[in-house]
Formats: structure tokens, C-alpha cells, sequence
């Protein structure tokens, strides 16, 4: 990865997790880096936004990636009933780790939607990636393994 | 089982002080059960000890590994491999498993992870409660199954004391039972309050840590 | 075989005269001319002082030094002993020390938790290790042995037996209600021979229990003093009968402290009357009357309600 660029003038890396029932029913699930205007993102797909554990993001954010988005299904519309809920709690112990160690919950995001297009996750990835900016790089930056 | 919770972050971050290569240790026993020190601690609390130590400026490499089970020697010596590429360890497990890893690996500086609470029950998803004392002078056939020296505030042994709450809870606190509440409905549907009206006796603590450190010795077993 | 033993509080009680307690609270000191002052304005009005020990697990002067201090001003203390803070051994060595210096009254309590000490207002010691080696009831089995039976709780000997009158405390009203009487009964069988209870205000619901009481046949073994609490305002009523566990306040009583234009005087007069409404109770011997932080109050008040030494 990059150095690490002084604060807030610096393109964000983003890893958005994404829930596949978000997605549009005509939309064709996408995975991998895609460049963006002002940062990167980094698409996964999950099959339940309930599935992704606290330590997945934690090693996410300790690799070096500046922000880790979740995106699940609205509440009351997961198909697993529970799985976006679980995932809610898991990104808010994360958050608390990493408020521990000063690296900012505000790394984290959950974004609930449904219908979604790849471009739709993109903007999420932007919004949280324009919150990063304001945190600075990721100090973890450039020490992954 | 045996419940730990993991001591506060800026504990274990001041412990590695000073250590480049760390081996991070759960157990998935016990301690996996009650959300402390199994395989997912182990991979969540990795990261967030790096990031912490990087906040401090030192910079650490954690080596993971859960073991089956801390307490027995046979699993504990799967760890002999890495042992020589680290310069600490750090246990998820109880005190029991920390303490065989610390005797098998003695040139190596062992830190505690988790603080060892109780022995309790997992009594609904994220919430454990105690169960026993290990007193070593069970007394649960007097008392209907619930024990008053792990769930009474004060270990009474004659009923409840002056501070049960009207809604019947502990006055020490207000989401916690008062065991003898529970005991004395259970006499009563059976009809066996009578039994509890017998003065118990001062309890023998001796059988329990109060004796000196237990030692069971089973020849037959040796 | 009985020991026998004699302080004021038993007198009365045998003589069956209605006996008076009241309660004294060490200080936070060590300096004892606080307990002094203390011990001056209520001097010659009761038959014992209860003078506890450690209460809401914040340290105070020992009972046991506080007792001895009252005692030399001429006031017979009960020296309240909790099973907090003390194994067997340290307790069996306490009360024969204390009986050295004279006390002979002892109440036998399990104590008030370290983690819930002064209700907040204080630090305490909530870190603190508590003991509970033995609960209050084999507390007064074994102050009994000590009496009666010249013996240790271990059994080892004593060489002469130590001469204690033994108290207990009882929360009639208290969670599971159905087994607090039967609680009372185990202490008696244990070796209590007077009783203090907490806090009476709901008067009809503590003579049924009471009855129930008499009923088993244990007013005749054990003198029931019943507890009066002064009360002070409708605020402090509400609260007991909210977070204080076994005190039970009628609405009735905390709309007639609300309504009083004089609180004091009120309060006072309420305690009269529950003093007459308890003394009316078949099976209670006495009162244990307490005016926290308002010590002053209860010459009048004792005088009032017809408990003066010469009224009794």
C-alpha cells in the first residue's frame, strides 16, 4: 500500500462488505478494487451482512485499509431475520475496540438499504470515506504483513 | 465451566511494554465458551493489540494460536514450535491453562490476558452467571438444587438475609436473584419448607482453598 | 446447662418491664469525644444502646472500643457483631475480649455488603474481601457454646464460659415473607433471647406477622423489640419504603408527613403512636427506637411516648 499521505489530503481506501440480498435483482454482483473520484474502494460480497465478525474488521482496519463499510439489508428485511441485526452489534463492539486503541470507531459503517446497484454502494463507500478523511490515514498504514 | 473476561486494553497494551514478538494464546475450552479466549478473542483481540501498541509508538508481531485445551500438558506442547520466535506470551486461557503454559515455557514471560471470575453457566446468549464456589462441601441437597455459597452475596447458610428487594432480587444488586428467595419458593411447592427451618451448622471450609492449596490424591488412578 | 447472665436489658425484660433500645453509631474518628457527646443526650433513657459495628460496611471505631467507652459513662451497650468482616477465630476472640471489659449484650448480624456502602454517599471499601466465614445464625449458635457451654465453635474449651445476652435482628416484612418468621424461629433455636426488628410502620401487617410468631410458641422464648425509625419528612418515608428492603410505609402515613405543617413535630408525633400501636401487640417486649442524625429528638420523644425509666 501506499505511504501514508498528511491528513485529510489523502484518498481513503474503503473495504465495503456488502450483504447480496442489497442487491438490485438486475444488478450483477461485483467483488474487487474499483478506483473512485477521491478514494478507493474494495468490494466483498457476503452472503448476510450477519455473517462478517468483529475481527474481520478489526484485521481489515489493521492491514491498513482506512475505513470498513457494512452494508446489510433494513432491519425487519433480512433473510435471515437476525443476520443484519448481529452484524449491528459485531460493528459496534469493533467500534469500541478501536476507540480503545484511538483508532476511531468512526472507521466503521453500517449502512442498511435494499435495491442497491454497485454504483450505490460506491456513493455509501464515498460518504464514509469523506467521515475517514477526517480521521486521517490509517497509522496501521503500510505495516501489513 | 470456568468464566474469564478480558482484562481492560490499556492493561494488556502496558504488559507488552517492550516485546517485538508475542504469542497470543486462547483455549477452546472453557474460556471459548464464555467469549473470552477462544479462536475469535484470539483473532480479535490480535489486531486490536497491534493497533494499540502502534498508538503508543512500538511496533509488535502477534502470533496466534488457540490450543484444544490449555490445561492438559499434551496440547500445551503443540506451542513448542513457536515458542523460540517469540519473546512473550500472552494467555486467553483461565489460571489453571496459564499456569501449565507458563511452567512448559519458563524462560518465556507469561501475561494473563483474562481475569478468571467464577464458575458459571452461560444462563442466556451473552450473559453468564455463577453457579459454584468449588467450596469443597456441596451443600445443593439441602437447598433444592441452587446454591447460596455462589449466589448469595454473603454465602449465607440459613436463609435470606434482612436486604431482599420486594421484587425479590439482591440488595447488592438489583438484576441479580436472591438465591434464598428462589430456594425457599422451591421448598415451598414442594411443600418442604420444613426443611429449611433446621439450623445448619458453621460449614467446614477446609476441603475447599481455605484447607491450603487442594491436592486430590486417587491411588487407584496413579 | 444455662450460663446465667445479667444486664439491664435483660432485667427489663425479665421483669417485664417494656424495654428501650436505642442506637449509637461510632465515629469516623478516633477520637471518641464525638461518641461522648453522643452518649450524654441520650444517657439514662434506655436499657441498652445498640453501638454498631461498621454499618454500611464504612469504617468506624470498633464496636467493641465504642461499647467500652459508653460503658464507662454508665450507658450498658449492645454491641452489634457482623460476620463481614470477622472469621470464627477472630470473632470468638473479640467477644471474650469484650466480655473482659464488661459487655454482655451482643447482636448478632450478618452485615450490610462492602458493595453497598453508605448507599453511595462514601467511597467505603467496595473492593474489600468479605469473610462470611459463618452466617448470623451459627454467629449466635456460637456465642451460645460460648455461654453456655464454656465451648469454642471448634470444641475446644473455654476455661470459664462468657456471660453474653444474645440478640438477634428480624425484618418481619422482608422477601420471601413466608419464611421470615420461620427465619425468626431458626434464630431463636440457634440461641437468641431478644430480637430487634427493622423498621415497623405498616403496624397491622407486623402484628400479623407477630402473631404468626406467637403462634410457634417464640415470643415466649425470645423479647421482641420492635424497630421505630423516626421519621423526618414524607421524603424520607417514601424512600425507606421504596429502597430500604423489608420497611413497608402505608401511603396513608407518608400523605399525613406530606400534609404536616411541621414535619418534626409530626414525625414525632407518629412515632408516639407507633410506639403505643407496637406496645399494644401481644409478644412485643420493647422497642428499638433510632433518630438518625437527629439524636437530639429523642429525650422528648421517649419522655412522650411514655417511656421515661420512671414510666416503664
Amino acid at each position: 500500500m501506499a505511504a501514508a499521505k498528511p491528513d485529510s489530503n489523502f484518498s481513503p481506501e474503503i473495504v465495503a462488505l456488502y450483504c447480496r440480498q442489497c442487491l438490485d435483482a438486475e444488478e450483477r454482483p461485483q467483488e474487487g478494487a474499483r478506483p473512485a473520484k477521491g478514494f478507493n474502494a474494495r468490494l466483498v460480497m457476503l452472503p448476510c451482512s450477519g455473517k462478517v465478525e468483529a475481527y474481520q474488521m478489526l484485521r481489515i482496519l489493521e492491514q491498513g485499509a482506512d475505513g470498513v463499510l457494512l452494508v446489510g439489508c433494513p432491519e425487519n428485511a433480512c433473510r435471515f431475520l437476525v443476520g443484519s441485526r448481529r452484524a449491528e452489534k459485531r460493528l459496534t463492539h469493533a467500534g469500541q475496540l478501536l476507540d480503545l486503541v484511538n483508532m476511531g470507531a468512526g472507521r466503521l459503517a453500517l449502512k442498511r438499504a435494499a435495491d442497491l446497484t454497485t454504483a450505490d454502494i460506491l456513493a455509501l463507500a464515498g460518504q464514509l470515506a469523506e467521515r475517514v478523511k477526517t480521521l486521517g490515514p490509517n497509522p496501521m498504514k503500510g505495516d501489513s504483513l | 465451566m470456568i468464566v474469564a473476561e478480558w482484562k481492560p486494553i490499556p492493561e494488556l497494551l502496558a504488559s507488552l511494554k517492550g516485546h517485538k514478538n508475542v504469542l497470543l494464546v486462547g483455549c477452546a475450552t472453557c474460556v471459548a465458551e464464555c467469549a473470552a479466549g477462544g479462536e475469535r478473542e484470539v483473532l480479535t483481540l490480535a489486531p486490536v493489540l497491534k493497533m494499540g501498541l502502534k498508538d503508543q509508538g512500538q511496533e509488535v508481531n502477534i502470533i496466534t494460536r488457540t490450543l484444544e485445551r490449555q490445561c492438559e500438558p499434551e496440547f500445551v506442547e503443540e506451542l513448542a514450535e513457536i515458542a523460540p520466535q517469540v519473546d512473550a506470551i500472552m494467555s486467553l486461557a483461565c489460571g489453571i491453562g496459564m499456569q501449565l503454559v507458563a511452567e512448559r515455557f519458563i524462560d518465556l514471560p507469561l501475561y494473563p490476558g483474562v481475569n478468571t471470575t467464577s464458575l458459571a453457566i452461560r444462563e442466556q446468549p451473552g450473559l453468564w452467571t455463577a453457579r459454584c464456589a468449588a467450596c469443597g462441601d456441596c451443600m445443593l441437597g439441602e437447598t433444592f438444587g441452587l446454591c447460596p455459597v455462589a449466589r448469595c452475596a454473603k454465602s449465607l447458610m440459613n436463609g435470606p438475609c434482612g436486604g431482599t428487594r420486594k421484587d425479590g432480587k439482591c440488595e447488592v444488586d438489583e438484576n441479580t436473584e436472591c438465591i434464598w428467595r428462589l430456594i425457599v419458593e422451591r421448598a415451598e411447592a414442594k411443600g418442604r419448607l420444613e426443611d429449611l427451618v433446621k439450623v445448619r451448622p458453621s460449614k467446614n471450609w477446609s476441603n475447599s482453598g481455605h484447607g491450603g492449596p487442594k491436592r486430590m490424591l486417587r491411588e487407584d488412578l496413579r | 446447662m444455662k450460663t446465667p447472665v445479667q444486664t439491664k436489658l435483660q432485667q427489663a425484660i425479665a421483669a417485664g418491664r417494656f424495654a428501650l433500645t436505642l442506637e449509637i453509631g461510632p465515629p469516623q474518628s478516633p477520637n471518641p469525644e464525638p461518641l461522648r457527646k453522643k452518649a450524654e443526650i441520650i444517657k439514662g433513657l434506655a436499657d441498652g444502646y445498640n453501638v454498631t459495628d461498621n454499618q454500611t460496611a464504612v469504617v468506624r471505631m470498633s464496636s467493641i472500643a465504642a461499647s467500652k467507652i459508653i460503658l464507662e459513662m454508665g450507658l450498658e451497650p449492645v454491641m452489634q457483631m457482623v460476620c463481614r468482616d470477622r472469621n470464627r477465630i477472630a470473632m470468638q476472640s473479640d467477644l471474650l475480649g469484650a466480655s473482659a471489659l464488661g459487655l454482655k449484650n451482643v447482636l448478632a448480624l450478618s452485615g450490610d455488603h462492602q458493595k453497598a456502602s453508605a448507599a453511595g454517599k462514601l467511597k467505603g471499601h467496595p473492593g474489600a474481601k468479605n469473610v462470611y466465614d459463618i452466617d448470623s445464625i451459627q454467629l449466635i449458635a456460637t456465642i451460645k457454646g460460648l455461654r453456655d457451654e464454656a465451648k469454642q465453635e471448634g470444641g475446644d474449651a473455654i476455661a470459664e464460659p462468657a456471660p453474653f445476652f444474645i440478640g438477634a435482628a428480624w425484618t418481619p416484612l422482608g422477601t420471601p415473607r413466608n419464611f421470615r418468621v420461620l427465619r425468626l424461629a431458626k434464630k431463636i433455636a440457634a440461641g437468641a433471647d431478644f430480637i430487634q426488628t427493622q423498621a415497623v410502620y405498616d403496624v397491622p401487617a407486623f402484628a400479623a406477622q407477630v402473631a404468626k410468631a406467637r403462634d410457634m410458641g417464640l415470643t415466649d422464648k425470645a423479647a421482641i423489640l420492635a424497630g421505630i425509625i423516626v421519621p423526618r419528612s414524607a421524603g424520607m418515608l417514601s424512600y425507606m419504603d421504596r429502597q430500604v428492603p423489608g420497611v413497608e410505609v402505608p401511603a396513608e402515613l407518608i400523605a399525613r408527613m406530606k400534609q404536616a405543617k411541621d414535619a418534626k413535630a409530626e414525625g414525632i408525633k407518629v412515632t408516639v403512636e407507633l410506639i403505643q400501636a407496637v406496645r399494644a401487640i401481644p409478644g412485643v417486649k420493647g422497642v428499638h427506637l433510632q433518630a438518625i442524625e437527629a439524636e437530639e429528638l429523642l429525650p422528648e420523644i421517649v419522655k412522650a411516648a411514655g417511656l421515661s425509666p420512671q414510666d416503664r
